[in-house]
């Protein structure tokens, strides 16, 4: 008997330590990989580790360009949908995920952030933002993405703060108010991580804000340093505002910019100056809205600026990210910076001074004559400021582009960019400054139904600012494009499409229906060998792989 | 100048008024609304509604697809009166864009706001007509045709707008220049697409819908057809109306006999 049963308990025993093994098998091959702290030296050289989406533009130059080409033009038409993360707040999403190691952190609506394995889209963590009842926002319950440093995620909050959460738990680190939310101040862009710095900006250019640019110690969340985006009393450039109009002049900085590590330069587009379509407060070029910044990488300090369009009445910010890229400009190998402007010119600008280099219209517009040669200001039409009664002017006010994200594909040598033919009439109205309130002076409205004007992606060739090639998707996009070494373009459309070009010649190579817009820009990344697409329409994140 | 400080006075006592009235009470939807609704509260609310509310609404306030704001001009869904708009207003739409006010403004200019965009709309119950509803619907059957076009409750053609409620969502002068003038303003719904397809074939028909990459349509035969825009040979848009123009064939009379009947044409109000 006790033979039989100790027989029987070694049966039991070998079954129960097969089933173990197995199991631990089975949990191998689903367990979070190792996550391996994100070091400044990974963030400079995020380009060689293509398997990753490491920051909110791909990598500091801001290229959106990925060096993966399993998916590539040969069998781009074979992908196919490998899972969906739905977000559970209704609202339409801009986030652009970050992917470490096999996991990706998403943003949500109006400021939450949730960590998912990035082979199944399954949650980790959540991590929800307390939020107060009385924001001031211009345009949506807006969040796109996060930044990391370490084990370390920053995410910008809408009541205005700037928050930590540990990336493996999802437990908030520390939380700092950037600037009073109830005064009108939000914040929706990514932070950008330059070496021991969290650098962000700040939204709120509808409410009669003072935009500036700020940078945080990672470890304690204390504010480093800060340089307001127009001068103050007794500086230079307060002389470019009418009277105290500084005070409330907006010029936000409420999209991520890019950084040259052997510059240490800080890249960072300014908003619309305030407010946006009255400007007869405050007379002037007013700096330094709607402008290209480059701070000192460790200061802060302006080094030089290039104002695209001085004394803006338009709303046509400067919230594009800056590419950076080296160019043969006429024989001679240049450091610029690229720009599709919202007041629908294309730049090529010397990334190291600031020096102009070429500019052109890449969309329809009727406000300017073009650029100057030597300056690159506008030359501009006479009488396109809007008036009580409204005047017609193209770009409208979302834009020859806006903030969606371009991409430059240094096998093409194309800069991309989703950009709108149409056009707005323009009012102008008297307001009076009131803290916290919508500070605007007038509005705009289309004249024709949103089907009457199209989008295109239109490929440009920044040596030239020229444009090569255009593909045409309806109505008007906010769509972000990514472009691969597998000769791809992805973006999508306002129509809920996702779709591939070949980045070489704009042929259309596949597309799948989402159903709901999209507002966000597309990444790719590979974990277990296989590259993944990912994409945000709707309220649902979509990620897609072509299966062997 | 003597109007403009005759609706301040008003506008002033209206304040007054009110503050006397709610001394004391909390805040509510319930306690006032119709002592804002004069000339002076409806600039004060289109002040502010321009200000505040027409980046998501529209300067027009007819909304806006893109932002998902409501066309406030119509019958409003989430409020059917007043209190309903105050109440919107002033507690918001939860998860989503539409928040609420600031909790420190005072209601009498919330209340001015709903004068606002109450204005915009209108009661059709006290517009007068000229002309007759029933003989409109006569002609609207008979020496007109438009049956053969136009739907009205489930009965009539497929080849123009269902008219069922066409006098909810569009005026007497509107409908008079969608007789007489019908390539004034068409909608993209209503031009006409002229497709060569993959076969060599060219059919022409509504546009159904259109999108980035494909293309819907329905011909005469009210037969459907769907294109990949990849796969097509030409596409033609042609913006015009296929409506024939009732400007001379009918006496100004006839013209406005169909104005009222198609006017007619709404739902009850509650």
């Amino acid at each position: 008997m006790k033979r039989i049963l100790s027989t029987f308990c070694a049966l039991a025993i070998t079954t129960i330590t097969a089933q173990v093994s197995a199991q631990e098998q089975e949990f191998q091959t689903v367990m979070t990989p190792a996550f391996s702290p994100i070091t400044w030296e990974r963030l400079v050289n995020a380009k060689d580790e293509p398997h990753n989406w490491l920051m909110y533009n791909g990598t500091l130059d801001a290229q959106r360009h990925s060096l993966l080409d399993e998916v590539n033009v040969s069998n781009v038409d074979e992908l196919e949908l490998k899972w969906a993360y739905q977000i559970p707040e209704i609202d339409r999403a801009e986030t652009v995920p970050v992917v470490v190691d096999g996991i990706m952190f998403i943003t949500e609506a109006p400021s939450n952030v949730v960590a998912v394995d990035a082979r199944t889209g399954r949650q980790y963590w959540r991590y929800n933002h307390e939020m107060p009842d009385d924001l001031r926002i211009c345009c949506g319950r807006n969040n796109r993405g996060v930044a990391i440093l370490g084990e370390t995620l920053f995410m910008s909050t809408l009541d205005a703060h700037l928050v930590a959460i540990d990336a493996r738990t999802g437990n908030l680190l520390w939380d700092t108010e950037v600037a009073k939310h109830d005064s009108g101040y939000s914040k929706t862009a990514a932070p950008l991580i330059v070496k021991d710095l969290v650098v962000t900006g700040i939204a709120g250019g509808e409410f009669g804000i003072r935009g500036f640019i700020d940078a945080y110690d990672p470890v304690t969340g204390e504010l480093v340093w800060r340089t307001y985006t127009i001068p103050g009393e007794g500086e230079p450039g307060v002389e470019t505002w009418l009277g105290d109009s500084w005070k409330t002049g907006g010029s936000a900085t409420w999209i991520t910019g890019a950084y040259d590590p052997d510059l240490n330069l800080i890249y960072w587009g300014t908003g619309n100056p305030g407010p946006d379509w009255n400007g007869d407060v405050r007379l002037g070029d007013n700096l330094y809205s709607d402008s290209a910044l480059a701070l000192n990488g460790d200061t802060g300090e302006i080094e030089w600026y290039f104002q695209f369009t001085p004394h803006d009445v338009h709303d046509w910010d400067a919230i594009q990210i800056p590419i950076l890229a080296d160019l043969n400009i006429n024989g001679q190998n240049r450091r610029t910076m690229m720009w599709a402007n919202r007041n629908a010119f294309f730049y090529t600008i010397d990334a190291a001074d600031g020096q102009f280099i070429d500019g052109s219209p890449f969309a329809t517009q009727t406000w300017a004559q073009g650029l100057d040669r030597v300056t690159g200001a506008p030359i501009r039409v006479p009488g396109m400021a809007p008036t009580y009664e409204g005047i017609m002017v193209s770009p409208p006010i979302t834009g020859g582009t806006n903030w969606y994200s371009p991409a430059f594909n240094p096998d093409t040598g194309l800069f991309y960019v989703t950009s709108f033919d149409g056009e707005q009439i323009f009012f102008k109205r008297d307001e009076d400054y009131e803290e916290g309130e919508r500070y605007t002076g007038g509005g705009g409205r289309y004249d024709q139904p949103m089907d009457a004007f199209q989008s295109y992606i239109r490929a440009i060739d920044p040596t030239t600012t020229e444009i090569e090639w255009e593909f045409p998707i309806m109505p008007r996009s906010s769509a972000g494009i990514t472009t691969t070494a597998g000769g791809l373009l992805f973006s999508g459309t306002a129509d809920g499409y996702f779709f591939a070009l070949n980045a070489e010649t704009g042929e259309e190579l596949w597309n799948i229906s989402l159903g709901r817009r999209v507002h966000a820009a597309p990444i790719t990344y590979e974990v277990d060998g296989q590259q993944h697409v990912t994409i945000a329409s709707g309220n649902v994140v979509y990620t897609f792989v072509v299966d062997d | 100048m003597r109007l403009q400080a005759s609706f301040l006075w008003k506008g002033l006592l209206s304040v007054g008024a009110l503050s006397l009235i709610l001394a004391g009470l909390p805040s509510s939807a319930e306690d006032a609304g119709t002592l804002y609704n004069t000339p002076y509260d409806v600039a004060q609310g289109e002040r502010y509604f321009e200000r505040q509310c027409s980046r998501c609404h529209g300067f027009d306030a007819k909304g806006n697809d893109e932002t998902g704001a409501p066309d406030l001009t119509g019958r409003l869904n989430r409020a059917s009166n007043e209190v309903g708009v105050f109440n919107v207003i002033r507690n918001g739409v939860p998860n989503t864009a539409m928040l609420p006010v600031d909790e420190d403004l005072p209601d009498n200019q919330v209340w001015q706001l709903v004068a606002y965009i109450e204005s915009l709309r209108y009661d059709p119950n006290l517009v007068e007509l000229d002309g007759d509803a029933d003989s409109g619907l006569a002609l609207f059957r008979g020496r007109g045709d438009c049956a053969s076009c136009h739907m009205v409750n489930g009965q009539g053609g497929r080849l123009g707008p269902d008219l069922s409620r066409i006098g909810e969502s569009t005026r007497p002068e509107d409908l008079m220049t969608a007789i007489t003038n019908p390539h004034d303003d068409v909608a993209p719904r209503w031009w006409t697409l002229e497709i060569t397809g993959p076969d060599g074939v060219t059919r022409s028909g509504f546009r159904m819908g259109e999108d980035s990459f494909s293309v819907r349509i329905m011909d005469n035969d009210s037969n459907l057809w769907s294109f990949q825009k990849s796969n097509i040979e030409s596409i033609e848009r042609i913006e015009r109306s296929t409506m024939p123009s009732y400007d001379g064939d009918m006496s100004e009379s006839e013209l406005d006999d169909l104005v009222a009947y198609l006017f007619s044409l709404r739902r009850e109000e509650n």
